[in-house]
């Protein structure tokens, strides 16, 4: 276990965000936080990310291991991506040869001289991962990193998160494509209106929707559906 | 993790360049040539013009100082400057991180919110001394025309545009923070800047305690610079003014906190200030750097009036909107109260004009108190000040007493050669064509 929630309540006015949600990440593993939008993936990822505080609940994890990237952001729109990798590679400290590998993993050599104010959702998305995976934090925490993106890209980003992993490292990625998210994780996390509704491989998932219906399950969507 | 300082320097880097491409730092920067130019030109003309051909006429000698005839005019500029273009340029540096969702990433590094602000408060400072290098040519200019140039009296007025840059980019910082939209924060810094103006208004109209806190708006601040004198006050009280903007910006913009967690450090930072600003105000030392001793009387009467060890009491009877108050005040008060810091001196009247009070005997008096002693007078000069002070304390007035050292000031015949090619064309030129490279080599 690298990161352990427990019981993590969030409530805006009278809206619960979140219900005593509680999980373990586990190292090296690619986890995905499934759920239909407005589910409370994001408030999820801000109250771990530290972005948001949390009403009750806890969460351990080893000082500074969790880096926690946002959706929908377009941060320093005025500089270069290659700027923004070399900013983020020594404000966070990366490891020597870790942008370049980046560079090539994501794609990112016809974006370096490009403002990142002016890339495209895709080609900004690429660009924020690699800062993301840049801050050579042991866990990230990526919110919808696939949204934006086409199938090949899609594909080739999920690719190079998996390779991310091999040498330690733990993704936890919110994801509402259920496809997206059947390709790269390990493990899921079901969120639905503020509560989690099941975790664990495809698999357990499986049995457990089935177990729920009465019914054969096929794949990760139709647990999905019957879990939620 | 890198080192504490390398990060640090990383941000300095960003910050700069995010300085560097702000459009409106460079508007800024365009636009302090021409109101720059605009101020230097007619000053140095009417300098000229009352200097005559061949130099100055007796008895004037005042008026041809550079200090209130070159300095306080050209720098001016930078008065208006940071009133209406360094707030947009410290918003859109502090706005634009919330703005992106730069600062959810920065945020995520062991770095203080307070640091990443000074980082970024420093880096806004040195674009402000970057624009003043307008006024800073009018200098040069000046110097090549013959003009004299004291530096002290110089530091003075620089020191004033300074603090007030400071000032604003902390103010600017903490409506940036506190807001969530530029606009909203351009807003709120524009309503504090009119809010100072008014209190300005309400000094000069009801005196009082509203006159105390006058002194400590921008506006005043700046203006006993230019007259050069330098207050220990005036910088302790803009010191923390700057501080607690800074810190509450930093409040404002750390991540993870709830609103009443940010709520009650705000308050506590408030109660803070207003403790060190309210010890601030009872701290008299002050330095008169003006050649001409604008804001002292001649070092003969001041050892003298150093002797005066009881409470000397002094009302005058004077409405604030009584022109002789503020002769009485710029004049003789205001070198009284450095000469004999623990002098009593209040002004007394029942309205704010003074039209209706003239039928009372007492009014337009000025009383001096000194043990069970007490002289009036009606003199609103520096001369009827101290000559009033000294029958009260018994001192005696020695010959010469205000004499001894009579600034006798620069005169300088001369006219603004080359200022317009060079505030009007030479310089915006230089800085929007600067813009345009900078901006294209960045792309």
């Amino acid at each position: 276990m690298v990161i352990r929630i427990t019981g993590l309540t969030k409530q805006y006015g009278s809206i619960r965000a979140l219900d005593r949600v509680s999980f373990d990440v586990r190292p090296g593993e690619v986890l995905g936080v499934i759920g239909p939008n407005g589910s409370g993936k994001t408030t999820l990822f801000e109250c771990i990310g530290g972005v948001l505080p949390f009403d009750d609940g806890r969460i351990e994890s080893e000082s500074q291991s969790l880096f926690y990237l946002p959706d929908g952001i377009g941060p320093w729109p005025a500089q270069t991506v290659s700027w923004a990798l070399r900013y983020i590679e020594g404000y966070f400290g990366a490891p020597a040869g870790m942008r370049d590998a980046l560079i090539a993993a994501l794609s990112l050599e016809p974006l370096l001289n490009k403002r990142i104010g002016h890339l495209s959702k895709g080609q900004r998305k690429r660009a924020l991962l690699a800062i993301g995976l840049l801050t050579s934090r042991q866990v990230l925490f990526a919110d919808e990193p696939f949204d934006g993106l086409d199938l090949r890209q899609t594909r080739e980003v999920a690719q190079a998160l998996r390779s991310f992993t091999r040498d330690g490292r733990t993704l936890v990625l919110s994801i509402h494509q259920i496809a997206d998210a059947a390709r790269v994780c390990d493990r899921f996390v079901l969120l639905s209106g503020g509560t989690i509704r099941g975790a664990g491989t495809l698999p357990e998932l499986i049995a457990l929707a089935s177990e729920r219906q009465q019914a054969s399950i096929a794949g990760l969507e139709e647990a999905f559906l019957a879990l939620t | 993790m890198p080192s504490r300082s390398a990060a640090i320097v990383w941000l300095f880097a960003k910050e700069w360049r995010e300085l560097l491409a702000s459009r409106a730092w460079w508007v800024m920067l365009v636009v302090m040539g021409p109101l720059v130019g605009m101020s230097f030109i007619s000053a140095v003309t009417a300098y000229g013009e009352l200097s005559g051909a061949n130099g100055t006429a007796e008895g004037v000698g005042q008026a041809f100082s550079p200090l209130t005839g070159i300095w306080a005019p050209t720098f001016s500029a930078c008065e208006l400057a940071a009133a209406f273009l360094l707030p947009f340029v410290a918003i859109r540096l502090v706005s634009g991180d919330r703005q992106s969702g730069a600062m959810k990433i920065e945020m995520q590094h062991s770095l203080s919110s307070f640091t990443r602000i000074s980082v970024k408060a420093t880096m806004l400072m040195l674009g402000w001394l970057i624009a003043t290098a307008a006024p800073l040519l009018g200098v040069a200019l000046w110097a090549s025309y013959g003009g004299h140039i004291d530096a002290p009296e110089l530091l003075s007025v620089f020191a004033g545009h300074v603090l007030n840059g400071g000032l604003t980019i902390a103010l600017a910082a903490t409506a940036a923070a506190l807001t969530e939209h530029p606009a909203t924060a351009a807003i709120v810094t524009l309503t504090v800047t009119v809010g100072t103006w008014l209190i300005n208004f309400a000094a000069a109209v009801n005196g009082g305690w509203w006159e105390r806190a006058a002194a400590f708006t921008p506006t005043a601040m700046v203006a006993e610079f230019q007259r050069g004198l330098v207050r220990a006050d005036i910088i302790i009280a803009a010191a923390v003014l700057i501080f607690l903007g800074l810190a509450l910006a930093a409040v404002w913009l750390r991540i993870g906190s709830s609103v009443a967690q940010r709520a009650r450090t705000s308050v506590a930072l408030v109660a803070m200030a207003a403790v060190a600003i309210a010890g601030a105000v009872r701290v008299r030392a002050s330095w008169d750097v003006s050649e001409g001793r604008y804001n002292s009387f001649s070092r003969a009467d001041e050892v003298a009036m150093r002797t005066i060890h009881g409470e000397l009491k002094v009302r005058a009877h004077f409405a604030p909107e009584d022109p002789r108050r503020s002769d009485l005040e710029y004049r003789g008060m205001r070198k009284l109260r450095r000469a004999v810091p623990h002098a009593d001196i209040e002004y007394v009247s029942k309205t704010s004009t003074g039209l209706f009070e003239q039928t009372n005997d007492q009014y337009g008096e000025i009383s001096y108190e000194l043990d069970g002693r007490k002289v009036v007078s009606r003199i609103t000069t520096a001369e009827g000040v101290r000559d009033a002070v000294f029958a009260v304390a018994n001192l005696q007035l020695g010959p010469n007493s205000s004499e001894d050292d009579e600034f006798r000031g620069h005169p300088l015949a001369a006219t603004p050669r080359g200022a317009g090619a060079i505030f009007y064309g030479i310089w915006p030129v230089i800085t929007a064509a600067l813009a345009v490279f900078i901006q294209w080599r960045s792309a």
